[in-house]
Order: structure tokens, then sequence, then C-alpha cells
């Protein structure tokens, strides 16, 4: 099986992450900078939107991981993203339950 | 939130990041106390948009690191296991510290990291590569990178492993109290137990505080702690501080980065003990 090269992937998945995330914030304070709607949003729920993208992201980064160890069958790193994404939502539980 | 506003808080944290990124390092540390001290913002608005310009940080610094092969994934998902177990930690210790003692053992942690920093000891690019025996082989995670500096590959081995994973443990918990990003603590880490070269620790450092921010994010963001009109202004600079700060951090020799390092770290430890002993702008942080 031909080897997958992680790097370029994981480059390219949070690159066009981090520019989507910054054009919706872009887009929405430029909206609320001018006091006008979107005829579906406010322009602070469009910059909310945009930063949630960029908690998403890591998130994704993590869940791309874990697809291309089981892929390469690299089972033994496979078993440590599984362990990481877990964690990551167990805060996510910790944080609601606390509110 | 006038004009004025958006574009001081740009400015602001594209400053930060960009320093933030050269030292593999987020950019919270930094932002927080300047929102809380100049920009009047309140303190959980300050820590909500510092949280998001951490993960926009290492995220929009992560590509060119990643394509430079200075970046260890491999490495650095196996850290991440102790960083954000160690920010679960820290989310459930909340409340239980005072503020104070906190800022206190911050301050003590960035001065032991910059004496180790500065403290002198053979240059692992120059070091002839040892036998590969022991833990770390067994989890493949001895790599190479390319060096600008020296035009040529250096070869690394990652050592002492089960100490790097206890102070990546270390340095998620006391961030996740201290509500700031990690790599401040993760680099020296790195660099004292792993002994990887600098540039390795900070683009491996970098693509990790994504992740351990990641969790406590969330909950601030379920939670309605991030202020959009603040938050969005900072995390777009924090982006074009970060791509800048990542582009510097290529180009320049590896002394002059420990350096850069340890002024910072300094700098940062006088800010942590003024905290601690009852500068109260900032005693609402943790």
């Amino acid at each position: 099986m031909k080897p997958i090269r992680i790097e370029p992937l994981l480059a390219g998945v949070l690159n066009v992450g981090t520019w989507l995330a910054s054009v919706v914030i872009a887009a929405g304070l430029v909206l609320s900078l001018f006091h006008q709607r979107t005829p579906f949003l406010p322009g602070t729920q469009v910059v909310t939107a945009g930063i949630g993208l960029f908690v998403l992201l890591p998130i994704l980064r993590v869940i791309l991981m874990l697809t291309i160890f089981l892929k390469q069958r690299d089972y033994q790193f496979a078993v440590v993203a599984a362990v990481v994404l877990l964690t990551i939502f167990a805060g996510f539980a910790i944080g609601i339950l606390a509110k | 939130m006038s004009t004025g506003t958006e574009l001081w808080l740009f400015t602001v944290s594209l400053g930060a990041s960009a320093l933030g990124g050269m030292l593999g390092m987020a950019s919270g540390i930094f932002i927080v106390p300047v929102l809380t001290l100049w920009g009047h913002v309140d303190i959980r608005s300050a820590i909500g948009a510092s949280i998001v310009s951490v993960i926009a940080c290492s995220c929009g610094s992560a590509a060119p690191f990643l394509k430079g092969r200075l970046t260890n994934v491999r490495l650095a998902i196996l850290l991440e296991t102790a960083t954000t177990a160690g920010a679960l930690s820290g989310v459930l210790l909340v409340g239980t510290i005072p503020a104070s003692y906190l800022f206190f053992i911050f301050g003590m942690i960035l001065v032991i990291s910059a004496q180790q920093m500065l403290a002198k000891r053979r240059d692992p690019a120059l070091a002839p590569i040892q036998s590969l025996t022991g833990r770390s082989t067994t989890w493949r995670l001895d790599s190479s990178y390319p060096d600008r500096a020296l035009g040529r590959d250096v070869a690394y081995r990652v050592r002492r492993l089960p100490m790097g994973m206890v102070l990546m443990y270390v340095a998620g918990l006391i961030s996740a109290l201290l509500g700031i990003g990690s790599g401040v603590l993760k680099v020296p880490a790195m660099d004292t137990a792993l002994r990887l070269p600098i540039k390795v620790s900070s683009a491996t450092s970098n693509f990790m505080i994504s992740v351990t921010a990641a969790a406590s994010a969330g909950a601030y963001f379920v939670r309605g702690d991030i202020v959009a009109p603040v938050a969005g202004p900072v995390a777009l600079g924090s982006v074009a501080g970060a791509i800048l700060g990542a582009r510097l951090l290529m180009s320049i020799s590896n002394e002059r980065v420990r350096l850069l390092f340890v002024v910072v770290l300094v700098a940062l430890a006088a800010q942590m003990f003024l905290a601690a002993f009852g500068r109260d702008w900032f005693r609402g942080i943790a």
C-alpha cells in the first residue's frame, strides 16, 4: 500500500479551514460595522459562526489523523488519536455540565 | 463597537501573534493582559477572545511548518494525549486553587524554563546520532528536518519520552488553570526532556496548541463566554500575525530564537509575580 504523506494533507486542511473561518469572521465584522443585516443573520452572528469554525478545526484535524492512521493500518497511533479525540469530547461534556 | 476599536484589537493581536508564532507559543498570554490593561475589556471576554486567538494562531501557522517538515506529527498526537488529559484535570480543578498561588507557580515555572534554556548544552544539530534504543524506537518518533541555516537535513532522536509526557501533562494542567495557551511551557518541556532541536520543538508545540485549547474553547463557546465583537478582530489579527511569525522562524538561527524566547520568558515571569502579589487587574483570570 502506498503510504500517505500526512503533512501536506494536514497543512491543506488547516490552511483552508483557517481561511474559511477568517473570511466568515471578516464578512461578519464588515456587516456589523455598517449596522446592516443579511437576509438571514445579523453581522455578529456571522462572526460567531466563524469563531465556531475555528473551535471545530482542531477537532477535525484529530479526526483526519485518526482516519489516516486507520487507513495505514497503524493501529497503535489510531488508538492514540482516538484517546485524544475522546479527551476533547470529555472536555466539552464538562463544560456543558458545569453550565 | 467602533471601527477604531476593531482596528486596535486587530493590530494588537497581529503583533502578539507574530511574536508568539515565532517562538512556538500562542498569543493568549499577551492578549489577556493587553486587552484588560489597555483595552478595558472585561476579563471573561478577554479570556474568551484569547482562547479563540490561541486556536486561530496555531491553525494559521501550522501549514508552513508542516510543509517545511519541522513538525513531528506522530510525536504531537502522542504528546496530545498528555496535554489534553492535563487540560481536563485543570478544568476540573478550576476554583479550588487561589489565583494568586497559580500566578506565583506560573512565574516560577517561567523562570526555571528561562534558566534551562540559557544553560549551555550540546547542540543536537551537531551531536552524533546515538544508538536508537529505548522506548522512542517502538513508537517510531525519530525523524529529521531540513535546516535552512545549516543547509542540510538534521536527524534527531526523541529522548526521555516518559519525562516528556509528564511535563506535557503538567503543561496542559497549568495552562487550563490559567486560561492561556500552553506553548510557553511545551517548548521548554520538549527542549529539556526530549532534547529536540528548538525549531522542531517550536513547530510541534504550535501544532499541538490548537488541540489542547479546543476542549476549553468548546466549553466557553457553549456557555456563550466568547463575545463576537471582541473575539472576531482578535482572531483575524492572530491569523495574520501567526503566518508572519512562522515565516520569520524559518529564516533565523536557533540561537536567536533561544535568546528571544528567554527574554520573553523573563518578561512574562515578572508580569506573573506582579499578579501574584496583589495586582488586581490580573486576579480574575483563573
